[in-house]
């Protein structure tokens, strides 16, 4: 067939193209037709075009009758070979005019080729589409449905936003022709025009002609508007919820096999359509109980019909079903089924269904973790092959299962990866991923400022800014609590410090914007703590660093980067007591630089150090980016000096009559606040403003922004300072607050109300403005969780998290005989809001407080979960997870511990306030149930009776026997001297720190806990309320060891350190989560 | 959403190329605005001169021909790419590829390669690539009748040849 309709010149012209040998060659032979054509058009000249475009058909003065104008199979050929130049790269633009001139003709084969031309070559905002409108509305009418289906393929491409209003109404009337291949195009075609300008397409028009068409007795109407339908449904979902019985019965019909066989595909009944209706299907099942059940069994049916034929077109109406399976409201049978098919796509040899089979893992896995348990194998396979798209396929399935067990592994695989990649597209979502997982599922602080400093190292320049504000004010915050866990702080600054220290001296020369910003800081705030380096040697490294080139690049040249460096050498001089030679060379140097803020911090750094140095300390006060900065806003320092001018003869002050400056301070305090405040007149300050303190010389933090209460660390650019001031955090949308949360979770300490000595001053202004905030919020808070409702919380806290347990709380009561791993991510966000209550509401120890401890006690357990595995670990511990889910009546009692934590509350309330474990007891033990991915049926089975059946203590604590892989651990009789021999040979450590524990409020009771939980009883130091116990699993092939300390104070209750230490990472991890749960 | 759908021998020669959302132009193209570009008139800022969306045409073509061409035959036949996904799949010299959204059905869109040439195959009785090179703009009618708007509109094979084949008559 090849060749026909074509003249021999055009024919030879594409065999020597294939011909060609090079692209120069190709283009040679490309310019040459180019000119042919070009000669062809200029030969039409006579027929002058403008007579022969649309309107005057044929109306050429031709002699010849050879012309393009009057020969329209010339003209078609010549417009064939335009396109063809444009295939190859050309530009065939010269060409376009005969296009437009025979979409204007009669025969309708050629009118075809003109708009098809068109519609290929013409630009959207071609001129020469407006010069079509004109003919598209006169074949939209045309009696002939071929010019009909012509302009309608010719809307779908050719209009543009602004013409839509021209061809609507005649594609609406199209809509009810008689001929079924008309109104196909035409649904098509008003849709199209339809996301083109949906003001121009009476929306309700649309969907009542969309949800006619549905119903269209010819099935290819029918497959036409289901399209439209989807994309409507996705948008708006509400006006097609009732169509599902229609959608079933189709589904049902084609499943069957009644409609016409020209439909099959490799004998599928439409699969096309059967996948459209399936996608529709879960756009409306989604979030809808009644829509879900209503299509089980027909999913059920498809699902099963397309499994048996096992075909590509089959497959692909199986991954459809997968896929609305995982969305709608869920069907333990249908997502066992779907379950089984992902199995089998997994363990294809087709890589294609393998990639699918990693995809609907993936849809599935977030919901229902269970199912990834079978795959652990499939998965690591996936994650070692070769072809990207599967890797990232899988990566983003690691994503969602990522847990705080196996968050190590998966980040180290994320950051492997990014390190690889070149992509912007993936480089982006990977940062964005890395960063979500960091923050949710950090097992400690330590972890966190590693993984996110090694994620600025490797894409420090896609990553959100308000990352590296956490970053610092974690380092600066730690744990957020004020009660004295300041060692566990300080350990982490010097983690972070020694850690930046690092990174300055091996490469100062490849670091982005916000690596340095961030080492600068961390660095000039605790750049002291370092023992790798000496602060002068950190000073000269910060010198080089800011005149390195590199950092006069960064951030297009920016002066904020170089600015904070400026200011961090300074705090480090004044950390210092003396000014290094380097240091001081830069600081001269920049008294002459172009930037006015640097040269001004220069300058009046170098008066402070030469004429009153020992005001640098003041200036540069050492860790104190937290403490409030002091403003006295009436400036009364000056009074002295005011009413000395004033007795010499000044004139008093006048206060201007418009004086509503104050609204800017105010206003970025608290949008909330702000209205109280200027209610009522000033009072005297709630602090006591230490006098003339400068928190740094620079004027930032004299801006309106900063200068309110927003403790600055000198210089640098506002961002910086913004966490330490909760209010800033009001803002939802800022992830930060999330993180702020978060960080109280990974505290080693768990987090329990704070010994009276701990109430500290610097936060105290902090729970009023919590309160008011947190009040706010709490009312409009679903009813189940009115046990958290109540207490003040951090702002936005409540709106994310209410949203997320909302969803986890839905997930869990469905899913809680499914899967009890369903909770972990649950617990997390939960967090802060039992966290708080302690800490911010009554800072002082009474009744109350005892009563929260339950439900604190419960929802903290993931975190020393979070210590435990050995990398390699982290993925096959899915298993067990499977095998936790076999213990479905373990798992329902936890979830309702988990997410209703009220009644639990008020039943623990009456007990007297001192008591020990009792009445937590019960609540504690089925928490490491819900969340403990190691543990097994065994150590279930023994828990499971204690809240169901009493709440004593001998039943809890007989049960309480440790037990590892399902066996209970041996004591392991060893001596002292050999305790301290394995100590160091243990490579997994596992500290535990509970800030207040009345369980193990003595020694005795510690050590009572331990040998209950099966033992040995190594020494019990009384005089330093030490105690050392040892134990072994597994026959001896795994020893772990533990050491506790116990620090009494007032109320009966105890600060219990525990670490422990074991050959076997996970059972160390899993005992040290055990005795957390135990000593409350 | 299909954005288009490329037809390229090995040597990276276009025999038919179909864009049904226009190529985003300028620095566009590495910026992630064009996520929700769906439809043209999503973003009308994006429109640029002929030459810049031809340009822009040629550039996304080439890369796409090198993206398929280097991928090992036990791969799977989808690629991510920028922010939507390409499926393709090879016949004898033939490349065809299809750009859909990331949420579309990948092995749904394989298939639909398929229908195609199976489309082909019945309209040119055995279809090859010479077929295609002298009767693209045949070719680009099959297409025409086949996906509409960016959607494909009819999978009866029997109903698109027939259309076809009407209008074959009429020439």
């Amino acid at each position: 067939m090849s060749g026909m309709h074509l003249s021999k010149e055009f024919f030879e012209l594409i065999k020597s193209i294939g011909e060609s040998k090079s692209k120069q060659e190709e283009d040679r032979i490309i310019l040459n037709e180019i000119a042919v054509l070009k000669k062809k058009l200029e030969n039409d000249k006579p027929g002058s075009i403008s007579t022969a475009i649309p309107g005057a058909p044929g109306g050429g003065v031709a002699s010849s009758g050879n012309t393009l104008t009057t020969n329209k199979k010339k003209a078609r050929e010549f417009l064939v070979r335009v396109l063809y130049v444009e295939m190859l790269g050309h530009d065939g633009s010269f060409g376009y005019i005969k296009a437009v001139e025979l979409a204007a003709s009669q025969s309708i084969v050629h009118k075809r080729t003109g708009y098809m031309v068109c519609a290929c070559c013409l630009s959207p905002e071609h001129e020469f589409r407006f010069m079509l409108v004109n003919q598209m509305q006169r074949d939209l009418i045309s009696s002939n449905l071929l010019e009909s289906c012509g302009a309608l393929i010719a809307v779908t491409s050719l209009i543009t936003p602004d013409l839509v209003g021209t061809v609507s109404t005649q594609v609406i009337g199209l809509l009810d022709h008689n001929a079924e291949t008309v109104r196909k195009k035409a649904i098509v075609a008003l849709h199209r025009l339809y996301q083109l300008s949906p003001e121009a397409v009476p929306q309700n028009e649309l969907i009542e002609k969309v949800r006619k068409m549905l119903c269209d007795r010819d099935p290819g109407v029918m497959g036409a508007t289901l399209n439209v339908i989807e994309s409507l449904a996705r948008v708006n979902v509400a006006p097609f919820k009732d169509l599902v019985p229609s959608l079933i019965s189709i589904l049902k019909q084609i499943c069957e096999r009644r409609l016409p066989s020209e439909y099959d595909y490799h004998r599928i009944p439409a699969p096309w359509m059967q996948m459209k209706i399936v996608r529709i299907l879960s756009v409306i099942g989604k979030n809808d109980v009644q829509a879900s059940e209503g299509m089980y069994e027909i999913l059920g049916d498809c699902l099963r019909k397309a499994e048996e034929a096992g075909i590509n077109a089959s497959n692909a109406i199986v991954y459809e079903c997968i896929r609305c399976i995982t969305l709608i409201y869920p069907n333990p049978v249908l997502l066992d089924a779907a379950g089984s098919s992902i199995s089998r796509f997994l363990s294809s040899r087709s890589q294609n269904l393998r990639y699918l089979g990693v995809t609907g893992l993936a849809s599935i896995v977030e919901r229902h973790p269970k199912y990834a348990a079978d795959h652990q194998l499939a998965v690591i396979e996936c994650l070692e092959d070769k072809d990207d798209t599967l890797l990232r396929k899988t990566l983003d399935l690691l994503y969602r299962m990522t847990n705080p067990v196996n968050v190590e592994f998966i980040t180290d695989r994320l950051l492997h990866f990014l390190r690889g990649s070149t992509d912007p597209y993936l480089k982006k979502d990977l940062t964005g991923k890395i960063c979500t997982i960091a923050e949710r599922y950090a097992p400690n602080n330590g972890w966190y400022v590693r993984t996110v400093t090694e994620l600025f190292k490797i894409a420090g320049d896609l990553v959100d800014p308000a990352v590296a504000t956490n970053l610092m004010s974690l380092v600066a915050e730690g744990t957020g609590n004020e009660d004295g866990d300041e060692e566990a702080d300080m350990v982490l600054r010097k983690q972070a410090v020694e850690l930046y220290v690092t990174l300055l001296a091996s490469a100062p020369n490849r670091m982005n914007r916000v690596l340095v910003e961030t080492l600068a800081w961390v660095l000039g705030e605790y750049g002291y703590l370092s023992s790798i380096m000496s602060l002068d040697a950190i000073i000269d490294g910060m010198c080089k660093l800011l005149q390195s080139g590199n950092t006069a690049k960064l951030g297009g040249g920016a002066p904020s980067t170089r600015r904070l460096i400026l200011s961090a050498i300074m705090k480090m001089v004044s950390q210092y007591g003396s000014c290094p030679a380097a240091a001081a060379k830069v600081i001269d140097d920049y008294t002459k630089s172009s930037d006015p803020d640097a040269q001004k911090r220069c300058l009046e750094f170098q008066t402070l150090l030469t004429t009153a140095p020992h005001l640098l300390v003041e200036v540069f006060p050492v860790d104190a980016s937290l403490e409030d900065v002091d403003v006295d806003e009436n400036l009364s320092f000056l009074n002295g000096l005011v009413a000395e001018a004033v007795s010499n003869g000044a004139r008093p002050y006048q206060k201007p009559e418009d004086d509503d400056d104050d609204d800017m301070y105010s206003g970025s305090l608290s949008a909330e606040t702000a209205n109280a405040f200027k209610m009522t007149p000033y009072e005297k300050p709630t602090q006591t403003y230490a006098q003339g303190r400068m928190a740094g010389m620079g004027s930032t933090n004299m801006g309106p922004g900063g200068a309110a209460n927003t403790p600055l660390p000198p210089g640098g650019s506002p961002t910086h300072h913004a966490t330490p001031n909760p209010v800033q955090a009001v803002n939802p949308a800022q992830p930060q607050l999330q993180l702020r949360n978060v960080a109280n979770v990974w505290g080693k300490q768990a987090p329990l109300p704070p010994a009276p000595a701990a109430v500290s001053t610097p936060h105290v202004p902090a729970p009023a403005s919590y309160g008011g905030v947190g009040g706010g919020f709490a009312s409009p808070a679903p009813a189940s969780y009115g046990g958290f409702g109540a207490p003040p919380t951090p702002a936005a806290a409540p709106v994310k998290t209410a949203e997320q347990l909302e969803k986890e709380r839905l997930a869990a009561a469905l899913f809680g005989g499914i899967s009890a791993t369903t909770q972990t991510p649950a617990a997390p966000p939960a967090h802060p809001i039992p966290v708080a209550t302690p800490q911010m509401s009554t800072p002082m120890v009474s009744p109350p407080i005892p009563a929260a401890t339950p439900v604190a006690a419960p929802v903290s357990a993931p975190a020393p979960a979070v210590t435990a595995p050995a990398p390699e670990m982290d993925l096959l511990d899915m298993g067990s997870w499977g095998a936790d889910t076999g213990a479905m009546a373990v798992a329902t009692p936890s979830t309702i511990d988990m997410l209703a934590p009220t009644p639990i509350a008020e039943a623990a309330a009456p007990a007297p306030p001192p008591p020990p474990a009792p009445p937590a007891q019960p609540e504690q033990t089925p928490a490491p149930a819900s969340i403990d991915p190691f543990a097994d049926a065994g150590l279930l089975d023994g828990i499971t009776s204690a809240p169901l059946s009493s709440f004593g203590l001998s039943d809890a604590m007989g049960s309480a026997k440790f037990e590892y892989g399902g066996v209970a651990v041996a004591p392991l009789t060893i001596t002292t001297p050999q305790f301290g021999e394995r100590w160091g040979q243990c490579p997994s450590t596992h500290p535990v720190n509970v800030p207040s524990s009345s369980s193990a409020s003595t020694l005795s009771k510690f050590m009572d806990i331990c040998v209950r939980a099966g033992m040995h009883k190594v020494e019990e130091i009384a005089a330093t309320n030490e105690g050392i116990c040892a134990c072994m699993a597994g026959g001896g092939t795994a020893v772990a060891l533990v050491h506790g300390k116990i620090s009494p104070f007032s109320g009966g209750q105890s600060r219990v350190d525990v670490t422990v230490k074991s050959t076997d990472p996970q059972l160390g991890g899993t005992l040290a989560m055990y005795l957390q749960n135990m000593i409350r | 959403m299909i954005r288009f759908f490329l037809l390229q021998n090995r040597q990276g020669k276009t025999r038919l190329s179909k864009w049904y959302v226009p190529p985003p132009t300028g620095n566009a193209a590495n910026a992630s605005t064009t996520s929700n570009g769906l439809s043209p008139g999503s973003n009308p800022a994006l429109y640029t001169t002929n030459n810049q969306t031809e340009a822009e045409k040629a550039r996304i073509e080439s890369e796409v021909h090198r993206l398929v061409t280097s991928r090992d035959k036990k791969y799977t036949n989808f690629i991510e790419y920028n922010n939507y996904k390409l499926i393709y799949r090879r016949y004898a010299g033939l490349f065809f590829t299809i750009a859909v959204d990331v949420q579309d059905n990948e092995l749904s869109f394989l298939e639909s390669i398929h229908l195609f040439v199976e489309l082909l195959d019945s309209y040119f009785a055995n279809v090859c690539e010479l077929d295609i090179v002298f009767n693209f703009n045949k070719v680009y009618m099959i297409l025409d009748e086949y996906m509409l708007a960016g959607e494909i509109e009819e999978t009866s094979k029997k109903e698109i040849l027939d259309r076809v084949k009407f209008l074959e008559k009429l020439d």
